[in-house]
């Protein structure tokens, strides 16, 4: 079986830009957008999506747990803002030898860095509601519950997406060093590309990680604005 | 009282027909084929990428359910995967096992006393090994020409001879049994510095003068152009250096015989040349490690 040599295909040459390893090859990135940038950053996207919703419920939770009970405020800042310290790079590797090289290892990670953003904004908003509408709403007969989904909540929606806005941008940048761990993103490409020393790859991947965060900021100002309609007309006024 | 224990019967022949189905049902399953997903895995760079896709393509070909884990780095890093069972198999560096592994101190004479070695210490940790391929990919020291002719450079040896010397090493080979540190130890070199780059870095880092010499991998497409001079490893710090598929014993039985022989075919056709070409297709040519074991595999009918 040995004895017969191989078939070694041909492979072509590379074009000229890519021959030099100039700083950005337009026709090479165009090649690999569908086999290699495009599913890098829908993969990169997903795992920022999964993080920062999960990441959301959960601080939402705590932060209306430590609005009713405000003696849990001082402990659960203090865990969160304990966790957002590690570095991210440390925080991988602690957790592969329980959880593997996998998509979970990066989920958790990514969700209690989250955290910290997201609960600290959250909760602020909800205690920078105007004392005024919650005694107001408590005049008009509504309960706790009430007051916090239909007056609250709302109320703090500004400060939601302040936080959201963040913490997606800080968890875009996160999940490129997520690469570490499993083979997905955008932060794949860069690794690679620093492995195996190509620029355009490396840019190309890096500027779409710059791009889909500015799409995700966008995307939350806009958000935003749909959500709180009393804002635009005060603004309007 | 006799209706209780009546029921009680039948509860019982019901319990016993539930479990007869469900173990029934679980070897009809493994007898028909339905076998579990095979998690392959390869280090961070080039070469790893090439094989751990043409053993994945191979396989998934062949019929079997196949997942490819890249950029698993160490070599220490990979085997735990392995061990542990986050991963089924991984191409390794015959020679890497006993020295990084099984820290196995004296070097074999041979290739092939260096893959019996290597699998008689994996056959100890319920693992084994598959056919090696033809290749070696050793590790080497390169400098530029002008400079080895500067100094007369033949050996690794000969560095003391040429000053101060900074050396350049990938970040997980600095303290290895492979690494810098050991192999300024074996040579006696007294005046080097390390210098901690990526791998792939090392090429650019001696052309701009930023080091003198550096670690490199002898199936590296930047030597194909005689642009480097490797220094001769005469004291056989680096050893023999076959790839072969470290595998659980339990995962081959499980798959049949048919998942040995796949990956044995993609093996032999494995020779440094064809693998420089293909390092060069990836490296130099820029096409993705998918497109070139693809496209290799085609070529030679596996595919």
């Amino acid at each position: 079986m040995s004895a017969q040599p191989p078939v070694i295909p041909d492979y072509g040459e590379p074009s000229a830009c890519v021959a030099r390893d100039a700083t950005f090859c337009t026709d090479w990135f165009g090649d690999h957008w569908w086999n290699l940038f495009w599913p890098a950053l829908v993969q990169h996207l997903e795992l920022t999506l999964i993080a920062v919703v999960l990441g959301f419920v959960l601080a939402v939770g705590a932060a209306v747990l430590c609005h009713f009970k405000s003696w849990l405020a001082a402990p659960v800042s203090g865990v969160t803002s304990f966790l957002y310290t590690v570095p991210p790079l440390a925080l991988f590797q602690l957790l592969v030898p329980v959880t593997g090289f996998s998509v979970l290892t990066v989920e958790i990670a990514l969700v209690l860095y989250s955290l910290y953003l997201l609960f600290t904004t959250i909760l602020t908003g909800l205690r920078e509601v105007p004392e005024d509408a919650v005694r107001a709403a408590r005049g008009m007969g509504l309960t706790r519950r009430q007051i916090l989904f239909k007056v609250e909540l709302r109320l703090a929606v500004p400060s939601l997406i302040s936080g959201l806005r963040v913490t997606t941008v800080m968890t875009i940048g996160i999940v490129a060093i997520a690469a570490y761990v499993v083979d997905q993103g955008l932060g794949s490409l860069i690794l690679k590309a620093l492995q195996s020393p190509f620029n355009t790859q490396f840019i190309g991947a890096g500027a779409l990680a710059v791009a889909l965060a500015l799409a995700a900021d966008g995307a939350l100002v806009l958000a935003g604005r749909l959500l709180t309609p009393w804002a635009r007309t005060r603004r309007a006024a | 009282m006799r209706a209780g224990a009546r029921q009680r019967a039948w509860a019982g022949l019901l319990a016993l027909v539930c479990l007869a189905a469900l173990t029934g049902c679980g070897g009809a399953a493994s007898a028909t084929g339905v076998r579990p997903t095979v998690v392959i895995g390869a280090k961070q760079f080039t070469e790893q990428w090439i094989i751990g896709e043409m053993y994945k393509q191979a396989l998934t070909k062949a019929g079997y359910d196949v997942e490819l884990k890249n950029n698993i780095g160490s070599t220490e890093i990979i085997d735990g995967a392995l061990t542990s069972g986050q991963i089924d198999l991984y191409p390794e560096y015959t020679g890497v096992i006993l020295q990084v592994l099984a820290r196995d101190e004296s070097i074999p004479h041979s290739a092939r006393d260096t893959f019996v070695k290597a699998k008689a210490f994996q056959e100890k940790r319920g693992l084994t090994m598959l056919e090696p391929t033809p290749f070696q990919n050793k590790n080497a020291v390169a400098v530029k020409p002008a400079f080895a002719k500067k100094y007369g450079l033949r050996t690794i040896g000969d560095l003391e001879k040429a000053g101060h010397v900074r050396f350049a090493e990938y970040p997980d080979n600095i303290s290895g049994a492979l690494g810098y540190t050991e192999l300024v130890k074996k040579y006696g070199l007294t005046d080097t510095k390390v210098r901690s780059l990526n791998i792939g870095l090392q090429y650019k880092a001696l052309d701009h003068g930023d080091v003198e010499a550096a670690d490199v991998f002898t199936t590296d497409p930047q030597l194909a152009r005689g642009n480097y001079t490797l220094l001769e490893d005469d004291k056989g710090f680096y050893g023999f250096q076959n790839v072969a598929p470290v595998v659980h014993k339990d995962v081959l039985e499980e798959q049949g015989p048919k998942f040995a022989e796949t990956l044995d075919k993609v093996d032999a056709l494995l020779t440094e040349k064809a693998v420089q070409q293909l390092n060069r297709a990836v490296d130099t040519v820029r096409l993705t490690p998918a497109e070139v074991a693809g496209k290799f595999l085609v070529a030679n009918g596996l595919l």
